[in-house]
């Protein structure tokens, strides 16, 4: 039934022991056996052809469960192990490690779920048991062809690559550092800081943000291992892990350590732009420093506003600035990278909620950069203190929004993520209004009140007592921001409030402040450039959220901060100190360990017809020309088998997944 | 061979047991695999007759593989992977996309109905998706009755009938 070029890496290869198959079979403390019967199925697999040894055990995962399967493949001779007990997502590589204890190739080892996909799904215990025991037998089936494979390991280039100069990146490439490895930290703005640094004061210690990010700037700064790129963008990408060379091109700053009173320069300037650092609260000049005490501590120009005329050359004699600078292109080495590519905050639609046609309503990051001192209102709101001001926070503004309900974005999605930092930052900028404005009467509009984090809550509690008011709006009927009739105040919001019964309110309003969501930023290059798994929400996906919660499924390649998805600065941190550790974990080791199910073409059967060229996501196979066949490159390859199954003449096998592994269980599970 | 030969041959169900449909499902690691453990450990409750094998990615999927299986006597085959947009390998579902269509659409001018070949996407948090799948697909197969391919390749002197060996053909 197999034709000969299904014998690829078949029981029979040369050097490949003969089958003697170990079954242990898993109570996983009456998980499993309460709904199958586990004896029944060590015995229907002991009769299976080349099966040696047979039993169950209580816990197989638990140190004694493992002593026993070590023990058995010793005192039997084992050379195929089949442990039938929960996902091998959980304890595969437990058992794998078991069995390479016991001297045996982890490779052949073949693990069964009979909890998630059985005993935990199947209520008829009979077929339970008998599902349980049709999987083992397949199982076994599978085994008895399985052959040793190495994993394979990669030389890595002892640095690493942090993308993004924000808290998230600073952190990474400090405890990177810390570590005694080599970092360089590319930041794509000519600034550091990321978005930390446009906070005016940040939860949930109260600190103003600033002076706590200028600890970590001088700390990365003067690390005497960590590099600092800033207008750093990546051109291209290419290697994988242990040895990625990534072209990068530096903006040209147009200005130098020699200048001494960037004061003087950027006074003389003439053309001004609107600033983003404030969020279009404030104009800046096309040389220009974003705030006081940013790093590094020198200005620098944009090149889109400059019309070169000179006149910031001629304010400070001359030195310092070249406005003949040019852009230069580098390439680096690098072992591992860590994404911390962070995000940006939603901004709104022209109209919703009235943004951009009342003046009166702004975003939540607008509001910080008014509070903050060294802001463009120099942390004056346009209320004096004793006037009984009106204040109203708008959440899930770009946040928990629903197909049908909210306009979509312009790539036809709506953000219907929780964003979940801006609960608790609408109450910290609600707390400290209130302390500003003693006489100001404060609504939230909110449909639940997710302050989720330690020392959240404390903001929501403190808010009720100040007086807050809070009305919950279904998400279906979100609030209307119009204009007052009566053109007594600026805005009015009108919605049903839920906590009165779905009362129709109607709030007039000096100032409204949306809650604004957080979106990725956008690196769809760095995405096609890494190919970085990306989830439906934009953000770049872990492998696994509990079990590699900074680990892209690209190997070498880490995730900090605000790229994988909304987190406040605690969390940006805690990932990045994560990825940080997983990385220089990584490094430390000397070399990179890769599961071995990568493809390999069997020359005398591949007629060279290029299929698998067309197929292949990583570009991992080409033509050698001189012999008109397709070669495999086992760096680059990374196991998904899509060749093999593309392959007309099948011959592209997958190691671990051959064609005969395949049809093993399949014969088994249909009773061949 | 035109149409009418495949007229399905009336199937003789065996007495000892009443029949149950066999269903293979082809399910890639990273996202479909571990939504069905995400079934798992939410607990929800499925049909027995569905067989799970794993494959790295839906793009291992071949469609011989699926042929396999029917003419192994499978009653019904699933393909699941990751969606669009959330292959672990960039694009290898892209690929399973392509292929499940047509080969569907082979398998019918073979006579096997539509209801016994499924191609879904199930996302790893998508337990509750993959148990009601698993549950509606069981359900039509039960419909549709019997495939017997095997059978009826064996009863028209075609295919691998008797050289079926039991275990593979190695040594």
């Amino acid at each position: 039934m197999f034709d000969a070029t299904d014998s690829a890496a078949s029981g029979s290869t040369p050097g490949v022991q003969a089958p003697r198959v170990g079954v242990f079979v898993c109570h996983c403390g009456g998980n499993i056996s309460d709904v199958v019967d586990v004896k029944r199925v060590a015995e229907e697999a002991a009769r299976m052809p080349d099966v040696v040894f047979t039993t169950t055990h209580m816990f197989h995962c638990s140190d004694p469960g493992q002593a026993l399967i070590e023990q058995k493949i010793r005192e039997h001779a084992l050379t195929r192990v089949v442990v039938a007990a929960c996902s091998p997502t959980l304890h595969q590589i437990t058992f794998r490690r078991a069995v390479e204890r016991a001297g045996l190739n982890q490779y052949l080892f073949e693990h069964v779920n009979i909890r998630e996909h059985v005993s935990w799904v199947i209520e008829d215990k009979e077929a339970a048991t008998a599902k349980a025991s049709r999987l083992v037998r397949a199982a076994v089936n599978r085994a008895r062809l399985l052959v040793p494979l190495d994993k394979r390991r990669i030389p890595i280039h002892p640095a690493a690559l942090v993308i993004g100069g924000g808290v998230a990146g600073l952190m990474a490439a400090r405890d990177l550092g810390d570590r005694g490895m080599k970092v360089t930290l590319i930041e794509n703005r000519p600034f550091l800081g990321g978005r930390m640094a446009q906070l005016w004061n940040v939860f949930p210690t109260n600190e103003e943000a600033r002076p706590l990010l200028s600890n970590l700037v001088r700390d990365v700064v003067k690390h005497p291992l960590i590099t600092i790129l800033t207008g750093a963008h990546v051109v291209n990408s290419e290697g994988v892990v242990g040895d990625f060379k990534t072209k990068i091109k530096i903006d040209a700053r147009g200005v130098d350590e020699r200048l001494t009173y960037p004061g003087n320069a950027i006074a003389a300037c003439p053309e001004e732009t609107i600033s983003e650092f404030d969020f279009a609260l404030s104009r800046r000049k096309a040389i220009y420093m974003p705030y006081p005490g940013c790093f590094p501590p020198i200005p620098a120009i944009d090149w889109h506003t400059c019309t070169k005329c000179g006149k910031c050359v001629a304010a400070v004699g001359g030195k310092g600035i070249n406005l003949d600078a040019k852009s230069r292109e580098l390439t680096l080495h690098s072992g591992v990278i860590i994404l911390a590519t962070g995000y940006d905050p939603y901004e709104p639609l022209l109209g919703e909620y009235g943004y951009g046609i009342f003046p009166k309503v702004i975003t939540l990051q607008q509001l910080h950069r008014m509070l903050d001192p060294e802001g463009p209102t120099a942390g004056a709101l346009p209320f004096d203190s004793n006037t009984p001001v009106r204040i109203g926070f708008l959440h899930c503004v770009g946040a928990r929004q629903i197909d049908g309900v909210n306009a979509p974005q312009p790539d036809g999605k709506v953000k219907d993520y929780c964003a979940r930092t801006c609960c608790t930052a609408a109450m910290h900028a609600a707390v400290a209004l209130r302390e500003r404005f003693p006489k100001s009467h404060i609504t939230s509009f909110y449909q639940d009140m997710r302050t989720y984090g330690r020392g959240h809550e404390e903001y929501y509690e403190q808010a009720s007592q100040q007086g807050v008011l809070f009305v919950r709006y279904s998400p279906w009927h979100p609030p209307r921001v119009d204009k007052d009739r009566t053109g007594k105040w600026p805005v009015v919001v009108r919605t049903n409030d839920l906590l009165t019964d779905g009362l129709p309110i109607e709030v007039p309003l000096d100032l409204l402040v949306l809650a604004t969501g957080v979106v990725p930023h956008d690196i769809s290059e760095l995405v096609t450039m890494y190919s970085c798994a990306v989830g439906y929400d934009s953000f770049l996906l872990e492998v696994h959220p509990k079990l590699r919660p900074v680990e892209l499924a690209v190997s070498g390649v880490f995730l900090a901060g605000c790229c994988q998805g909304p987190m406040d600065i605690t969390e940006a941190c805690s990932a990045a100190s994560a990825a940080a550790s997983k990385a220089a974990a990584m490094i430390s080791q000397g070399q990179v360990e890769m599961d071995p199910f990568i493809a390999s073409v069997d020359e005398e059967v591949c007629t060279g017809c290029q299929t698998c060229l067309t197929v292949c996501p990583y570009d991992a196979i080409v033509r050698d020309e001189a012999r008109g066949l397709a070669i495999v490159s086992e760096a680059l390859c990374t196991g998904c088998g899509t060749c093999a199954a593309a392959c007309p003449s099948s011959a592209i096998q997958q190691a671990g997944f051959n064609d005969r592994q395949v049809r093993a269980e399949i014969d088994v599970l249909l009773g061949v | 061979m035109s149409q009418a030969d495949l007229t399905p041959v009336p199937v003789e169900t065996p007495t000892s047991q009443p029949w149950e449909p066999r269903i293979i499902a082809f399910l890639c690691y990273w996202c479909s695999y571990t939504g069905a453990d995400n079934a798992g450990t939410s607990r929800l409750k499925y049909p027995a007759n569905v067989d799970i094998i794993r494959v790295m990615c839906s793009g291992r999927i071949d469609p011989d593989l699926i042929m396999t299986a029917f003419a192994q006597g499978a009653d019904g085959v699933m393909v699941c992977g990751c969606h669009i947009g959330d292959c672990h390998y960039i694009a290898g579902n892209h690929k399973t996309m392509t292929r499940m269509p047509l080969l569907s659409r082979v398998l019918q001018d073979f006579g096997i109905e539509p209801e016994r070949f499924v191609h879904e996407w199930v996302s790893a948090a998508e337990g509750d998706k993959f148990a009601k799948l698993v549950r509606q697909v069981t359900e039509q197969v039960r419909q549709v009755g019997r495939l017997d391919w095997p059978g009826r390749m064996y009863r028209r002197g075609v295919g691998h009938g008797e050289d079926l060996q039991p275990w593979g053909d190695q040594a």
